[in-house]
C-alpha cells in the first residue's frame, strides 16, 4: 500500500503541485506526523500501521491549519482516512481551510479497522490504496441505547468519574480550532476540580461536537481514562442526523446547520 | 517498582495507599482503571478522600501517620484466616515467627482504635488482598515522608511477601517515582551512600574498581543527605553548595530553617531551567536546558531507560546539564572530556552492571528496563522471579510509633500536604505554563465544612494557618474530601508556602523530613 502512495506523493512534490506532504514518518521506533518536502526523501513515510491497522494516527488535519496560516500562499499534500475527509470538508465549511490549498492522498481502510471504528464510510472518495470495504453500523450507541434511562446515566456518570481533566480530547480534536474554549471558562465549568462538574464538562464537549465532530476516534485514543467519548459523540451525531439531516462530512460543501443558524438573513 | 506499569491492567486486587494517583501519576491510574473494569478489587487508604477513592470497592481513611498500625491490623487477620500463601513464606522468605509475634497484639478493634478506620473494613481488605490470585501495592509519598517512612515501606513489603505478591507478574511492591527521572537520578548515584547501580561507597572493591576508572581517589564515607547538608551549612561544617534543578526554598520542610541554612553558605550555586525561590539566594546560577533542549536518557518509574531526543537548540545561554557539569570540573581540575551524552552512556554500561547491556542502539522505541546486565538481555519486566537480592526475602516485625507532632490544644489541627493535578512540585515548571496555571493559580487550605462554621470562616476567606515553625495566609475551600480536624495543603505555591509550616523530623534511616504530618493552628486573618 505504502507504495502507491509514496509514489502519489512524489508526483505532487516533484511537478510542484504542493509544496510540503503532510505525513507520518517512522523515526527511531516511533511514528509521527513529519512534512515531506522532497519527492527524493519519502524513505521513512508509512501508514501508521504498527501493530495493527491503523494504530498510529495524528490529527494531521488539525496541523494542517497551522500550517496553512503560517503558510497561506502555499498548497500542502496530506495523508487522509475516511474520516480525515470528512473533517477537510467540515473544516472547509468552517472556514479553517482553503480546498484549493489542499490536496489529500486518500487510503481506504481495511475490514478491521472499520470494525473496530464502527465507521460508516471508511474510504474517502478518492484513495491510490487500499479496498473499498463496507460501512459498520453504531452498536455501541444501539446497546447502550437498549439498556433503561437510570442505568445508562449511571454508566456515563461512572465513565465521566474517571475524567482526569487533561483536556486530551479537546487539544487533539481536529474540530476543536475555537480560539477561546468553554471547556475553560470558569464562570461555566469551575476549574480546579478533578473529577470536572459532572457531566456538565462531558456534555458541554459533546454539544460543541453536534454539527462537527467526523468520528474519528482520535479522543477515545488518546483519553488517558478510557472514556469511550465516541460513542457519546457517535450518539450526538445521530441526534443531529435525525433532526437535521445531516452528518458532517459526508456531503462537501454542505454546512451544519448549527453553522447557518447563526448567519443574518437566514430564518 | 519491583513491577511494571502495565501489569497493574492485570491484578486481581490493588492497593493504593498514599498515593494520589489520578492527581499524580494520571498514566498509572489508566492501568488501575482497566483493571478496574476487568473486575479487580481497588482498596484506596488515604487520610484525603482522593479522587481514585470514588471508585475504590474499599475506601478507609487513616488518621495520619498510621500506617503500619493499619498494615499489620491487615497481616494480623491475614494470618488469623489463613489467607497467607505458607508455600511462598516457607520457601521464599525468613523472619515469619518475629512479625507473628509483634502482630499478635494488632486485632482489628486495636488497629481500628489507632487508625480510625473500622475493623470490618480492615478485615475486607484482609480478605480481598490476601485471597487475590495476584494483588499489587501501589504507594507513594504519602507512605514515605513520614518519620516512619522506612517501617511504612517494610510493612507493605511484610504484607506482599506474607501473600505471595512479589517476584510474580501483576504483583509487587510499587512505589510511583515523581520525577520523570527521579528513579535514574538514584540509578546513578544520586545518593549519598552508593556509585551508579547501588554499589556501596563503603565497599572496598567498588571504591577500587571506581578508583581506576576515573583515576581518583575517592572516599569510603557514606556522604550527607539533604536535611545533614542543611544543618552542616547553619554549624558551619559544610562551606558551599551546588543544587541542581531542586528548589530547597519550597520543597523541604520548615523554610524559615532552610533559608537561614542557605544563607550561611560561603557558596551557593544553583542550576535550573527558571529562577527560582531558591536561586534568588544564590551567588551563581547556572541556566540549564529543559528537556526538549538535549539529547539523553531518562529512567522511568517502572525502571525503563528511554531516550530523549532534542527538539530545539537550548534557549540563551542555557546548556544541558552534563556539558555545565563537564566545564566546572575541568576549570576545578578533573579533567572530563566527554564529547556526547552518548560516551557518558557507554560509561554508565561499563561500570553499572544493571546497565550493563543498555546501549544507545538499542534503546529506539520503548526502551529497556533494568537489570539489564548484558548485549543480548531483553531487560527485566519485574524483579525477585526467583530469588531476592539477599538470597531469602526478611520479614521485618515493627511496632507503631505515632508521628513526631501531634496535636494539642494550641495546634489543635493536622496538616497534611500533597500535590493537585495540574501542578508539578515547587511549581517552578507548570506554574510557568499560562494554561496549567490558569486552571489552578494560587494555593488554598481545604478544610471540612463543620471545622470551618465552627471557626466562623466563610468559603474563600483567607486565614492564617501557624504551626510550631511559621505561620502563613491562604484562602479556604471547604469540603468532606478532609475529616473533620484535619487541614490539606498543596505546596506548589510559594505565596502560600505549606513548607513553612511542615516539621522537619525525620526517619532516622532514610533521612526523609515527615512532610506528611503535622500539628497547625487555624485562625481568621485579621
Amino acid at each position: 500500500m505504502i507504495k502507491e502512495v509514496k509514489k502519489r506523493v512524489k508526483e505532487l512534490l516533484d511537478s510542484g503541485k504542493i509544496t510540503g506532504f503532510l505525513g507520518l514518518r517512522d523515526m527511531n521506533g516511533h511514528v509521527g506526523p513529519h512534512l515531506f518536502c522532497d519527492g527524493g526523501d519519502l524513505e521513512a513515510l508509512v501508514l501508521g500501521d504498527r501493530e495493527r491497522p491503523g494504530d498510529s494516527r495524528y490529527p494531521l488535519n488539525k496541523q494542517l491549519i497551522h500550517l496553512a496560516r503560517s503558510y497561506p500562499e502555499d498548497t500542502f499534500g496530506v495523508l487522509v482516512r475516511g474520516c480525515d475527509e470528512r473533517g477537510l470538508k467540515t473544516l472547509s465549511t468552517w472556514n479553517q481551510l482553503h480546498p484549493d490549498k489542499v490536496v489529500p492522498v486518500g487510503i481506504a481502510c481495511p475490514q478491521e479497522l472499520a470494525e473496530a471504528c464502527e465507521c460508516l464510510r471508511p474510504y474517502p472518495d478518492e484513495f491510490v490504496c487500499g479496498e473499498k470495504v463496507e460501512g459498520c453500523p453504531y452498536d455501541s450507541v444501539a446497546q447502550l441505547d437498549g439498556i433503561d434511562l437510570a442505568a445508562r446515566f449511571d454508566h456515563w456518570m461512572r465513565e465521566f468519574e474517571k475524567c482526569i481533566k487533561c483536556y486530551g480530547c479537546r487539544d487533539i480534536c481536529p474540530m476543536c480550532f475555537c480560539k477561546e474554549c468553554s471547556l475553560e471558562s470558569n464562570e461555566l465549568i469551575r476549574t480546579g476540580d478533578i473529577p470536572p462538574e459532572m457531566p456538565l464538562f462531558h456534555l458541554t464537549r459533546a454539544v460543541h461536537m453536534a454539527g462537527r465532530c467526523i468520528d474519528c476516534g482520535l479522543c477515545n485514543e488518546a483519553c488517558p481514562a478510557d472514556i469511550p467519548l465516541r460513542t457519546l459523540y457517535k450518539k450526538v451525531a445521530d441526534i443531529i442526523d435525525e433532526e437535521f439531516h445531516y452528518r458532517p462530512g459526508y456531503v462537501a460543501d454542505q454546512k451544519s446547520p448549527l453553522n447557518i443558524l447563526s448567519q443574518p438573513g437566514v430564518e | 517498582m519491583t513491577n511494571s506499569v502495565a501489569e497493574l491492567e492485570n491484578s486481581d486486587c490493588i492497593f493504593v495507599i498514599g498515593s494520589n494517583t489520578t492527581s499524580s501519576h494520571p498514566l498509572v491510574a489508566t492501568r488501575i482503571f482497566r483493571a478496574k473494569q476487568k473486575g479487580a478489587r481497588l482498596i484506596v487508604a488515604d487520610p484525603r478522600k482522593i479522587h481514585l477513592a470514588l471508585m475504590a470497592d474499599t475506601y478507609v481513611r487513616q488518621n495520619l501517620g498510621t500506617d503500619v498500625a493499619l498494615i499489620n491490623g491487615i497481616i494480623h487477620v491475614i494470618l488469623e484466616r489463613g489467607w497467607q500463601d505458607q508455600g511462598f513464606v516457607e520457601e521464599r522468605t525468613e523472619g515469619i515467627e518475629e512479625l507473628k509475634k509483634t502482630i499478635q497484639s494488632y486485632t482489628p478493634e486495636k488497629v481500628s482504635e489507632i487508625t480510625g478506620v473500622s475493623a470490618e473494613d480492615i478485615v475486607k481488605i484482609a480478605e480481598d488482598f490476601g485471597t487475590a490470585d495476584a494483588a499489587s501495592i501501589v504507594y507513594c509519598m504519602g507512605i514515605t515522608q513520614h518519620v516512619t517512612g522506612v517501617d511504612n515501606v517494610k510493612s507493605l513489603a511484610n504484607l506482599a511477601m506474607l501473600t505471595g505478591n512479589v517476584g510474580k507478574e501483576s504483583t509487587g511492591v510499587n512505589p510511583l517515582r515523581g520525577q520523570n527521572n527521579v528513579q535514574g537520578a538514584c540509578d546513578m548515584g544520586g545518593l549519598p551512600n552508593v556509585y551508579p547501580g547501588y554499589q556501596a561507597v563503603t565497599m572496598p572493591d567498588n571504591q577500587k574498581k571506581f578508583e581506576s576508572r576515573w583515576s581518583a581517589s575517592l572516599s569510603d564515607q557514606v556522604g550527607r543527605t539533604v536535611s545533614d547538608m542543611l544543618s552542616g551549612l547553619s554549624d558551619g561544617s559544610l562551606k558551599a553548595l551546588y543544587v541542581m534543578g531542586e528548589n530547597p526554598m519550597l520543597s523541604d520542610p520548615d523554610t524559615a530553617h532552610v533559608e537561614e541554612a542557605l544563607k550561611a553558605a560561603e557558596l551557593l550555586v544553583v542550576q535550573d531551567i527558571f529562577f527560582t525561590p531558591t536561586a534568588e539566594l544564590a551567588h551563581v546560577v547556572l541556566p540549564g536546558s529543559s528537556f526538549a533542549e538535549k539529547d539523553g536518557t531518562f529512567t522511568n518509574t517502572e525502571r525503563r531507560v528511554m531516550r530523549v531526543r532534542k527538539a530545539i537548540e537550548p534557549v540563551g545561554d542555557s546548556r544541558p546539564d552534563w556539558q555545565i557539569i563537564q566545564e566546572i570540573s575541568n576549570r576545578l581540575g578533573y579533567a572530563m572530556a566527554y564529547d556526547s551524552p552518548e560516551a557518558i552512556m557507554n560509561e554508565i554500561a561499563e561500570v553499572t552492571p544493571s546497565y550493563g547491556g543498555i546501549t544507545y542502539d538499542r534503546l529506539e522505541g520503548s526502551g529497556l528496563q533494568w537489570p539489564c546486565p548484558d548485549r543480548d538481555h531483553p531487560g527485566t519486566k519485574f524483579l525477585h522471579k526467583d530469588a531476592f537480592a539477599r538470597g531469602k526475602g526478611m520479614f521485618h516485625a515493627i511496632e507503631f510509633m505515632p508521628p513526631a507532632e501531634t496535636v494539642d490544644p494550641e495546634f489543635p489541627f493536622w496538616l497534611t500536604t500533597g500535590r493537585i493535578h495540574v501542578h508539578y512540585h515547587t511549581g517552578t515548571m507548570t506554574r510557568n505554563s499560562p494554561t496549567l496555571n490558569a486552571e489552578v493559580s494560587e494555593g488554598f487550605l481545604e478544610i471540612n465544612p463543620g471545622d470551618a462554621s465552627q471557626l466562623g470562616i466563610r468559603e474563600g476567606d483567607e486565614v492564617k494557618v501557624i504551626s510550631r515553625r511559621g505561620q502563613i495566609r491562604v484562602k479556604t475551600v471547604f469540603t468532606d474530601r478532609v475529616e473533620r480536624g484535619l487541614v490539606f495543603m498543596p505546596f506548589h505555591f510559594v505565596e502560600s508556602n505549606a513548607n513553612a509550616l511542615t516539621n522537619p523530623a525525620l526517619d532516622p534511616i532514610a533521612k526523609i523530613p515527615e512532610l506528611k504530618v503535622c500539628a497547625v493552628r487555624v485562625e481568621k486573618a485579621a
